[in-house]
């Protein structure tokens, strides 16, 4: 039995690592509950460590669960966004609700041990299952700032979006075993080519708008902007990133499959996906004044560029996916810890705040500005290789039109970010410096390095993310 | 498609002892890095130190450059990407080692022009060294990902450039279009930065387009040698060339896509507008020819009668934009547009001449309109002054910047003896021999056009009555300033003198090249 559960090896240590910490929280007087950040961070090396020190292939659950590279790869990707949102919470969790710092540390395990579930899963039961591991302890972290109306709403918009992407989700999972009669994935991609049916096209239809949701696709995100702006900053860093990257694995996983796919019959219902979330995304985040709604609606187009890879549905752009989504964590997490930071010590992110941050903070505004390039596109930052990577990948699948609607947005995009940009170094400082924790600061500096590092050296990163790829589909 | 075989197998890789091109292209990136990490006081002496090294390193191409064997040498070659064809390949040819030249000898001037800024001087140098790294390894780049790569690299730097050190200058709000100039605070600096970057990046954005489409195409290559080799299919050529031609022309100064060009030249701080005018178009020119013109012949060939169109319009416009003009900076950026338009003139006659004519005009145009921005900018840190016709006179308080800008004048208008007469006379002798020899004629008119208004300017400034009282405290370019004069000044006159130093590089390569541009 113990035998079947070694792929699970690296879900296993978040699991025991909870668990202790739930008893740890116990005992611990109150006054010392930041221990527990620290061993909620020690949990996620742990973690990240047994990915790479233990053998976690083969199948697990009777098959429901496969550890091949994919798998491997959300794991490490998910585990690294859960220590970087842990580092970033340390020190806002003590100050603002230091006797709870244990659940919220606890929610935050379980979500990111639901994530890693999610590269792996090969079954519609434990997709459903571990897709609500994930999503249900993030309505708890959005609603931690109880007192904060802004941050009520924004919760209470995840949740009741939430509960409502669950029912479709669901109920298109349903349709699909109706239809598939069966709930494995490989069954069901076999079923899509051997006998297609207009329920199948519905089931996966209602599917992936349901799984759309979760990932902010238009139309379906208009939480984001409001959840990312009400909600308290260090949280946001965790949930722009993690869930996103382990939602689009899960995607991709149900609708490619080998040389079938489920994708076939909702390929065009997928491309208009694509392309109003590209569109709606850059346009929508044009005139916003608050750094967060501008981050959000400019994630939500980034989220457009990686469907479009998962649509293309081939080995170079799902591994263009894969690498994107590693990319886009570091950025993004990156980003919103800045914003997090300058948030907490002016109590505003609105643009404005941000005036001269290149003379109060350099360090700041000289991350900021990374973090802002590679989410543009510049080169010689992870961004630039993601991009032209996607498009490579699109490009070769056929998707010519929307890697030219892509680029186009993509020069969008520069026009808001260049605005924060133009606002961190050219107009003049109106307070003094920005102190920011260590914590906050060891999580910014070692995303810089990965934003550098894959920029500079893509080339290992390029590997992981083929062999990921090699997961579903062929080279 | 002999020539395309003869090309690829005359092609000499002479195992370099020391990768040289890697050095040219580091050295400024390496300084940038430096000066980004220690004390400011260390700053100036970086930078000059990067850009002596680059300069340097470029001389030291040149001369192990064998213009006999000709074809690509020094070639390196480091795997980036294997999975998807990616590499650092660097290689140069004739025209590679005259544009490091001649990039070197602009940012070696442009380093000692910014000698005295004062702003923010640390994040200036790290910019700039970090465009002008870009600017290199774009000359010398032979896998089509990494010149854009580079390519990008050297447009992004420009943003901060001119919106944290460039100077506004409001517009008047008149005519039709009042409204929409106030709205969009035309003639801000930051408007220029904004507009200049997304154009560029729009233009980036066809180029993309193009790369893939050609990527896919050959087969998954990203290698200049292995895409010169793939016949394209018709349809691809048709429409790739096209968007190869406005997305780099985009940089160029392509009309009616120039228009980023005067309000960001005009804006732009003096080095940076060096810089810019002087080597960032010519990258537009050249991948123009380098990758569109010789990657899809079949392409270049259906649309050279509108390539060699729109860049007479170009020559004419932008004199005539240039004579309208009575701000100072605005002249000699519309004067740009209209020089960069001789290069695509000669670009698009597919003749050796005019090609000779086009990459010798990239030159000449480089060092000479480096010489006028430098001078602009002597001009306006003096004068705080733009406005030409409140001008006059200063000739007296400043003999020295008189002279250069004069003799800048003469190889604007074409003077022979200077740079500019040896590239537009190639230039015309190409149009004429070309497909189209009607070309020739507005393209002289343009020139005939630009002495009127160099002409009329150099004599409302410096000389006639004057100075007028408000400028009593002019003073004339010191020694660090002098000495990128010097330098930009000795080179249109070598230039024009003894042409042949750089046309030996030039012709053989041209020669070859056009063989694959024109089969």
């Amino acid at each position: 039995m113990w035998a079947s559960l070694s792929p699970l090896a690296a879900d296993l240590v978040l699991v025991i690592g909870a668990l202790s910490l739930l008893i740890v929280d116990l005992v611990l007087p109150h006054g010392e509950k930041k221990v527990l950040g620290y061993g909620t961070a020690g949990v996620f090396i742990a973690g990240l460590l047994a990915t790479f020190l233990l053998d976690l292939s083969g199948e697990a659950l009777g098959g429901a669960y496969v550890g091949d590279g994919m798998a491997l790869l959300v794991k490490r990707i998910v585990y690294a966004g859960g220590f970087i949102a842990v580092l970033g919470s340390l020190d806002y969790g003590e100050r603002h609700w230091p006797l709870r710092q244990g659940e919220y540390y606890q929610l935050m395990l379980y979500s990111v041990l639901g994530m890693g579930l999610l590269g792996g899963v090969e079954d519609l039961i434990l997709l459903a299952v571990a897709f609500e591991l994930m999503g249900v302890p993030l309505y708890v972290m959005a609603a931690f700032a109880r007192k904060d109306k802004l941050a009520v709403e924004g919760a209470l918009k995840l949740y009741l979006t939430g509960a409502v992407s669950s029912a479709a989700t669901l109920y298109g999972f349903s349709l699909i075993f109706g239809a598939a009669q069966s709930t494995r994935l490989q069954d069901i991609a076999v079923a899509a080519s051997s006998a297609p049916s207009p329920i199948l096209w519905l089931g996966a239809s209602a599917a992936l708008a349901g799984m759309g949701f979760k990932l902010g696709v238009v139309p379906f995100h208009m939480w984001v902007p409001d959840t990312y702006r009400g909600t308290s900053p260090p949280f946001v860093a965790f949930l722009a990133v993690g869930p996103k990257v382990a939602g689009i694995a899960a995607v991709a996983r149900l609708f490619l499959h080998g040389e079938t796919a489920l994708l076939d019959g909702v390929a065009p219902f997928a491309l208009l996906l694509v392309w109003s979330t590209i569109i709606v995304g850059n346009w929508m985040a044009v005139p916003q004044t608050s750094a967060r709604r501008l981050l959000a609606y400019s994630g939500v187009g980034h989220m457009g560029l990686v469907l479009l890879g998962v649509v293309a549905g081939t080995h170079t752009a799902l591994a263009a996916v894969m690498f994107y989504g590693a990319g886009y964590l570091v950025t993004t997490a990156g980003a919103f810890l800045v914003v997090s930071a300058l948030t907490d010590e002016q109590g505003s992110d609105e643009l404005d705040r941000f005036a001269g941050l290149a003379q109060k903070s350099p360090f700041l505004a000289f991350a900021m500005l990374v973090f802002l390039l590679s989410l543009g596109g510049i080169p010689f930052v992870v961004g630039f290789w993601a991009k032209l990577y996607l498009f490579l990948g699109a490009w070769g699948a056929g998707f010519a039109w929307s890697v030219v609607l892509g680029a186009m947005a993509s020069v969008v995009g520069l026009f808001y970010y260049l605005r924060v940009a133009r606002t961190m170094y050219m107009d003049e400082p109106d307070a003094q410096g920005i102190s920011v924790d260590m914590g906050t600061q060891f999580a910014i500096v070692l995303c810089l390095v990965f934003v550098v590092g894959m920029g500079v050296v893509p080339q290992p990163f390029v590997a992981i993310a083929e062999e990921a790829a090699s997961a579903l589909l062929r080279p | 498609m002999t020539g395309q075989a003869e090309i690829v197998s005359s092609t000499v890789v002479l195992d370099p002892v020391f990768p040289w091109l890697s050095f040219v292209v580091l050295a400024p990136f390496a300084a940038a890095v430096l000066i980004a990490l220690l004390p400011e006081r260390f700053t100036h002496y970086l930078a000059l130190v990067g850009a002596t090294l680059s300069l340097g390193g470029s001389a030291v191409i040149a001369g192990s450059y064998s213009p006999s064997v000709g074809g690509l040498q020094l070639a390196e070659t480091v795997e980036l990407v294997p999975s998807l064809g990616i590499r650092w390949a660097l290689a140069v040819d004739g025209w590679g080692v005259v544009l490091l030249l001649l990039t070197g000898v602009i940012i070696y001037a442009g380093v000692w022009a910014s000698w005295t800024l004062e702003k923010r001087v640390k994040e200036f140098f790290v910019l700039l060294l970090v465009l002008v790294a870009g600017v290199f390894g774009v000359f010398v780049a032979q896998d089509l990902f990494v010149f854009f790569l580079l390519y990008e690299i050297a447009v992004l730097p420009m943003y901060l450039l001119i919106g944290i050190w460039g100077s506004s200058n409001k517009v008047a709000e008149a005519g039709p279009f009042a409204i929409v100039f106030r709205l969009l605070d035309v003639g801000g600096k930051e408007y220029a930065a904004m507009k200049l970057t997304l154009m560029l990046i729009a233009g980036s954005a066809l180029i993309l387009a193009a790369m893939l489409g050609m990527y896919w195409e050959a087969g998954q290559s990203f290698d200049l040698a292995v895409l010169a080799r793939t016949e394209f299919s018709s349809t691809l050529q048709w429409w790739a060339f096209p968007a190869l031609w406005i997305g780099f022309g985009t940089l160029a100064g392509l009309w009616p896509f120039h228009t980023w060009s005067p309000d960001g030249h005009a804006a732009a701080p003096t080095a940076v507008s060096m810089l810019h005018a002087g080597v960032l178009m010519k990258l537009g020119a050249f991948g123009v020819i380098r990758i569109g013109m010789m990657l899809l012949p079949e392409g270049a060939a259906w649309w050279a009668f509108w390539v060699g169109t729109v860049a007479v319009i170009n020559v004419l416009y932008g004199a005539l934009g240039a004579m309208a003009q009575k701000d100072l900076k605005y002249i000699i950026a519309y004067s740009s547009v209209s020089h960069m338009g001789i290069v695509l003139v000669g670009a698009a006659t597919m003749t050796v001449n005019g090609w000779n004519g086009a990459i010798f005009q990239m030159v000449a145009h480089g060092v000479m309109t480096g010489l006028f921005f430098a001078l602009v900018g002597l001009v306006y840190e003096r004068a705080h002054d733009r406005y030409i016709p409140g001008m006059g006179g200063f000739v007296r308080p400043m003999p020295f910047v008189a002279a250069a800008f004069t003799l800048a004048a003469m190889s604007s208008l074409g003077l022979p003896g200077t740079a500019g007469f040896v590239a537009e006379w190639l230039v015309f002798l190409g149009a004429f021999e070309s497909a189209h020899p009607w070309w020739t004629f507005p393209a002289l008119a343009g020139a005939f056009i630009t002495a009127v208004y160099v002409l009329l300017g150099v004599r409302t400034i410096f000389y006639g009555e004057g100075p007028p009282e408000r400028f009593h405290d002019l003073e004339d370019a010191d020694g660090s300033e002098r000495i990128a004069l010097w330098m930009l000044g000795g080179c249109i006159v070598l230039l024009g003198v003894a042409p042949g130093m750089v046309m030996v590089f030039i012709d053989p390569t041209t020669v070859a090249y056009l063989r694959m541009a024109v089969p």
